[in-house]
């Protein structure tokens, strides 16, 4: 599964457009987290509770995505994008999309 | 050498094709009925995706990530980490007992002590099971090995 953020591949066709197809996911971390994270922002620096909470978040919603592909019989998805917003705090959104394509090796 | 353990069994050849995308849409569609009732294979298919993910991430660390994972493997960042932690949710516990306790013992009438508890009690059985269920979901969730 080829997963692409532009939308013409080089070296393939496009031979069949399945549609949209989108991942989403709200990941929240521990309470933990958030009390560490909570330090983090009184000394300053990266705050590693987040950066984990928004990567798996990523990982997730492109893993249902790709799934949504696939289930339509697609092996490629063009034009992905990436977008978050904050439903609670200390949670994470992520949503993900692109359109799902049957790719033709040139 | 034990033999078995240097050859995958044929479900672990099918769930590893599983992951990496590599079965026909039948094949994905009859091991997707044996994992709603099989929680072993289901287990290998976690496992494997844990794996995969992992594998995302095998890129060489940066300097400044091999000097922060110094840094907090150091005795004295993990013992005071420790020290804070234990001090932390024992005096939690600790206030909440004795919040319980003050109210109880409180020059209240009946109806108001339990309007009081109540809430506390309630969101203490909430929170314990959502808790057991997150024990319980966590080893079907591979993204909690996402660095990041």
């Amino acid at each position: 599964m080829i997963v692409a953020t532009i939308d013409v591949l080089p070296g393939y066709e496009v031979v069949e457009v399945f549609g949209l197809v989108r991942g989403a996911t709200v990941r929240a971390g521990h309470l933990g987290g958030d009390i560490s994270a909570l330090l983090t922002n009184i000394v300053g620096g990266e705050v590693g509770e987040y950066t984990k909470l928004l990567a798996e978040a990523r990982e997730q919603a492109l893993d249902r995505m790709t799934a949504e592909a696939r289930a339509l019989g697609a092996n490629g998805i063009i034009g992905t994008r990436f977008t978050g917003t904050e439903i609670a705090s200390g949670a994470a959104e992520m949503l993900v999309y692109g359109t799902a394509v049957k790719l033709l090796k040139i | 050498m034990n033999r078995e353990s240097e050859h995958p069994s044929r479900d672990e050849l099918l769930v590893m094709a599983y992951v990496d995308d590599e079965l026909v849409p039948e094949q994905r569609e009859l091991l997707e009925q044996r994992l709603t009732q099989e929680p072993e294979l289901l287990r290998q298919v976690t496992a494997y995706q844990k794996l995969e993910v992992l594998a995302r991430h095998n890129a060489p660390p940066e300097p400044t990530d091999l000097e922060w994972e110094r840094i907090l493997s150091s005795p004295t960042h993990q013992a005071g980490t420790r020290t804070g932690w234990t001090l932390l949710c024992t005096g939690l516990i600790g206030l909440f007992a004795l919040g319980c306790i003050a109210t109880l013992q409180a020059d209240l009438d009946a109806l108001t002590k339990a309007l009081i508890l109540a809430p506390l009690f309630g969101f203490s059985v909430l929170l314990s099971i959502r808790f057991r269920d997150r024990q319980r979901l966590l080893p079907y969730d591979p993204y909690t090995e996402v660095k990041r």
